[in-house]
């Protein structure tokens, strides 16, 4: 087996509760504790009030440990330089895609404010990360599925699946759907179980393991997959297959 | 090293079909994830009848945790037990109205502990049964990876509070706890079916701790609780 990809996880800390220590150094620990290799990220300052010094930072973080992140550009839809600022970021090495967060954005993710983005990343061949949330107004499942219909050659990856374990079967109908559409795993209240779930209803081919960390526990994240009761070939395409072939072209 | 998962639930949920339906499916979930024992609730005392006390195999792998309700319309303190979980939402009642204090005291006497889910009642109701009682031995479940701050104020003020794993999952956050308070004030636990069991399982052999305390937490701790 090579090393895991996490395709899901973040820089920096968050407002809304504690991360003792929210230092790259201790995420890079914590990876090299259980297998995680690479890990593509966004900052959660970028996420959170300032798209352009969290994509700054983003950069820095990625120069400062070579080979251990990808990066995602956060897309603002608010910022009305945000086409020619992402465009830019995703010249630089090491960048592979984008990351919508649209309910914290407050912005739709099918709304006329992503329109560039996906834009951008269908010239670019690049990956789409979108938070997604079932019985969101800005990014439940069906979003995702209208953005997918509307952009075939952009692929895209739904944030924790849904998130809430009630729209897994929302998400996966998506997923089976739509070819462009990815599940990726990473919520606190999914479980192994969940897991083997969506593996039977999609196929591990169209899931990658994410780990929400820094916000989670990065071990929780792989051992839910690592334990869960699925064949080592599709715990393999999780880890590391799925993602390996979406990342094609985009490094 | 011996592991007892001290949060579990077993019998069937309304939310799914789960392995641990019933007791030998518990049983070989627990043989697969490598956990020893578990303390399980029955769901028919989460979710049917919470003073009917509902039946279950007698395994010694299987630790029979009691609900505990208050007042006239309740269950008193289960007799034979060491470990209770109090479940304030969901069987409405108010765990520091008159009813609940007395009921936490008649608890804390005879040295049962009990478990408390912080969705169900949140952290000011801890706060203020820990402060009325403040020798009942408390162990704060489902925590969830956003409320570590508010577990500090818990845990800082009151020595018998406890936390089990389960959904503390923040970045590094059972470390922390372990650090700050004590390996002995943290205790493993799934919460399965309802939450994960693999992931806590794995970080428990990943933990950045000293094997004597991740020992300490794996059982230790629940061992020391049930006597």
């Amino acid at each position: 087996m090579t090393g895991i990809i996490d395709a899901h996880g973040h820089l920096g800390a968050w407002f809304a509760f504690a991360i003792p220590d929210s230092s790259t150094e201790s995420l890079v620990r914590v990876m090299d504790g259980c297998g995680v290799a690479t890990m593509c990220v966004s900052h959660m300052l970028a996420i959170g009030p300032d798209s352009r010094a969290g994509n700054a930072l983003l950069l820095q973080e990625i120069e400062r440990f070579p080979g251990r992140f990808l990066g995602y550009a956060v897309y603002d839809p608010h910022d009305p330089e945000a086409a020619r600022r992402t465009a830019d970021l995703l010249d630089v090495p090491g960048m592979i895609g984008l990351k919508l967060h649209p309910d914290t954005h407050e912005h739709a993710l099918d709304g006329p404010g992503y329109e560039a983005a996906f834009e951008l990343a269908a010239e670019r061949g690049c990956v789409v990360l979108a938070h997604g949330m079932f019985g969101s107004p800005w990014c439940g499942p069906q979003h995702f599925a209208t953005v997918a219909a509307r952009h075939p050659s952009v692929k895209l990856l739904m944030g924790h699946a849904g998130l809430f374990p009630a729209g897994f079967p929302a998400a996966a109908e998506v997923a089976s759907k739509y070819a462009n559409v990815t599940l990726e795993l990473c919520g606190s209240r999914t479980t192994a179980r969940h897991v083997a779930g969506l593996v039977d209803a999609v196929g591990a081919d169209r899931m990658v393991f994410g780990s929400d960390a820094l916000f989670l526990d990065l071990r929780v994240g792989v051992g839910r997959v690592q334990l869960a009761p699925i064949d080592q070939a599709d715990r393999d395409l999780l880890l590391f297959g799925t993602m390996t072939r979406l990342l094609e072209g985009c490094r | 090293m011996r592991v007892v998962d001290v949060n579990r639930i077993v019998g069937p949920v309304p939310t799914g079909d789960v392995p641990s339906a019933d007791a030998p499916g518990l049983l070989a979930e627990l043989d697969r994830l490598a956990i020893n024992a578990a303390c399980v609730v029955h769901s028919h005392d989460l979710y049917y009848d919470p003073t009917a006390a509902a039946e279950l195999p007698a395994d010694p792998r299987l630790i029979r945790v009691p609900v505990a309700v208050p007042g006239p319309l309740g269950t008193g303190v289960p007799a034979g037990a060491r470990v209770v979980r109090m479940c304030p939402a969901e069987h409405r009642f108010l765990l520091t109205a008159p009813h609940g204090i007395a009921l936490a005291r008649e608890l804390a006497e005879t040295g049962v502990a009990v478990l408390l889910a912080l969705e169900s009642v949140g952290p000011g109701e801890i706060h203020r049964l820990a402060t009325e009682v403040p020798s009942l031995r408390i162990v704060v479940i489902n925590t969830g990876y956003r409320a570590l701050r508010e577990l500090a104020d818990l845990m800082d003020t009151h020595p018998e509070v406890r936390v089990d794993t389960a959904t503390l999952c923040g970045h590094l956050a059972v470390e922390w706890v372990a650090r700050r308070y004590g390996a002995q004030r943290v205790l493993f636990g799934t919460g399965a079916p309802l939450t994960d069991d693999a992931g806590p399982r794995f970080q428990l052999d990943h933990l950045e701790l000293p094997a004597d305390e991740v020992e300490l937490i794996a059982s230790g701790n629940i061992l020391e609780l049930l006597g």
